[in-house]
């Protein structure tokens, strides 16, 4: 008996449209884990690439009708994740000026309490750090060729822009990171020395 | 001193080279653990049930709309249709003389002068087909006379009538 081919995610969205929602689970299967770590790596943080994972997932069905299969279903899948990621950062950048300016002191969790969830380790991350300075266009170029690596023309596609406006932000984006991290390895061999000098005896 | 903007693209070789470095820089960091496979699981579950919820508030108000929404549209410009178009049309009142002459203050009705003797008052104002209150000056002066307001029925008199009067009120003297 010979064991029948996967659907393809054409086939899968046709499913769907003709109201297999099973279908639309099956898809949902293939690319969670891909639109996670792009969320996830946009917004640096695992609670707020849940939710966007969850709300990319509902958009997508919502919009299927709109689907008209062009591009491949991740890439619209992660036009719709991009999209939604950079606004979580936007909507966190807005809530962390208002807590500065202690206007929802009182209202919101600080930073540091554990219940706002964000995890020790990303805060310990110099390329995490690094990622949060770019601005959005270069945080989400840089996200889809470092880590995804996909191709300029696919990133073109899910950001809607040219190939070549493309490239140029990454170099910027890449240049920034390596600066970064140079920085703090630096930094963090100053004070290395300077730690050893204290203890030393004299 | 307008700088032109930096549009430098990067060539295969460059990129390669800077994401080695930024990758080597980085090297020594511990990256992000994948969650667990039990997250994944939860998360189509949790992915359902958005979808689920997102889907039945669209399907409930498109039934809102359907049974509640458009019905109640309908109705509404219906009933402007109608107000616009079929309004009952009131019939115009053809008041009776008796009815005009009665809505009249009694003092005024006291001033008309009207031969009652061709005026049915069953007949309507347009039957009448004449002004009620166009009265001759004859019809006047008697009224005046009857009412016993001779003073003023003179004043109403022309000077030939009055010359007549005279004459005549002589003549009876005499």
């Amino acid at each position: 008996m010979a064991l029948t081919d996967p659907l393809s995610d054409i086939e899968l969205v046709q499913e769907v449209r003709n109201g297999k929602r099973q279908a639309y689970t099956e898809l949902m299967r293939r690319y969670q884990k891909r639109v996670y770590w792009v969320a996830r790596r946009i917004v640096g943080n695992h609670d707020d690439a849940d939710d966007v994972v969850q709300e990319t997932f509902v958009k997508a069905y919502l919009a299927l009708g709109d689907f008209r299969g062009e591009a491949g279903f991740f890439t619209w899948v992660y036009r719709i994740a991009v999209n939604l990621a950079l606004n979580a950062v936007r909507k966190r950048q807005v809530m962390n000026y208002l807590r500065e300016s202690e206007l929802l002191s009182n209202l919101l969790p600080s930073p540091e309490d554990p219940s706002a969830g964000v995890e020790a380790e990303e805060l310990d991350s110099a390329v995490r750090r690094a990622i949060d300075i770019l601005p959005e266009k270069q945080k989400a170029v840089f996200v889809l060729r470092y880590y995804e690596e996909l191709s300029y023309e696919e990133i073109a596609v899910i950001l809607k822009t040219s190939v070549g406006g493309l490239k140029a932000n990454y170099f910027h984006a890449l240049r920034k990171v390596q600066d970064y991290l140079r920085n703090e390895i630096q930094a963090g061999q100053t004070h290395d020395r300077r730690g050893r000098g204290a203890v030393a005896p004299g | 001193m307008k700088f032109r903007q930096d549009k430098h693209t990067i060539g295969e070789d460059e990129e390669r080279s800077l994401r080695d470095d930024v990758r080597r820089l980085a090297g020594t960091e511990r990256p992000p653990q994948d969650p667990p496979d039990a997250y994944w699981q939860n998360l189509l579950i949790r992915s359902n049930a958005r979808i689920d919820a997102a889907s039945s508030g669209r399907a409930l108000s498109i039934s809102w709309a359907l049974r509640v929404a458009l019905p109640g549209v309908i109705a509404i410009v219906s009933f402007l249709i109608g107000l616009h178009y079929y309004v009952p049309e009131v019939p115009k009142e053809d008041f009776s003389v008796a009815a005009v002459v009665l809505s009249l203050p009694a003092a005024t009705i006291d001033s008309l002068l009207v031969d009652p003797s061709p005026v049915d008052p069953s007949l309507s104002v347009a039957e009448l087909g004449v002004d009620l209150f166009d009265l001759s000056r004859d019809q006047i002066v008697d009224y005046l006379l009857t009412a016993g307001n001779a003073s003023a029925a003179v004043e109403g008199l022309t000077e030939g009538e009055r010359s007549e009067l005279l004459a005549a009120l002589g003549t009876n003297r005499q």
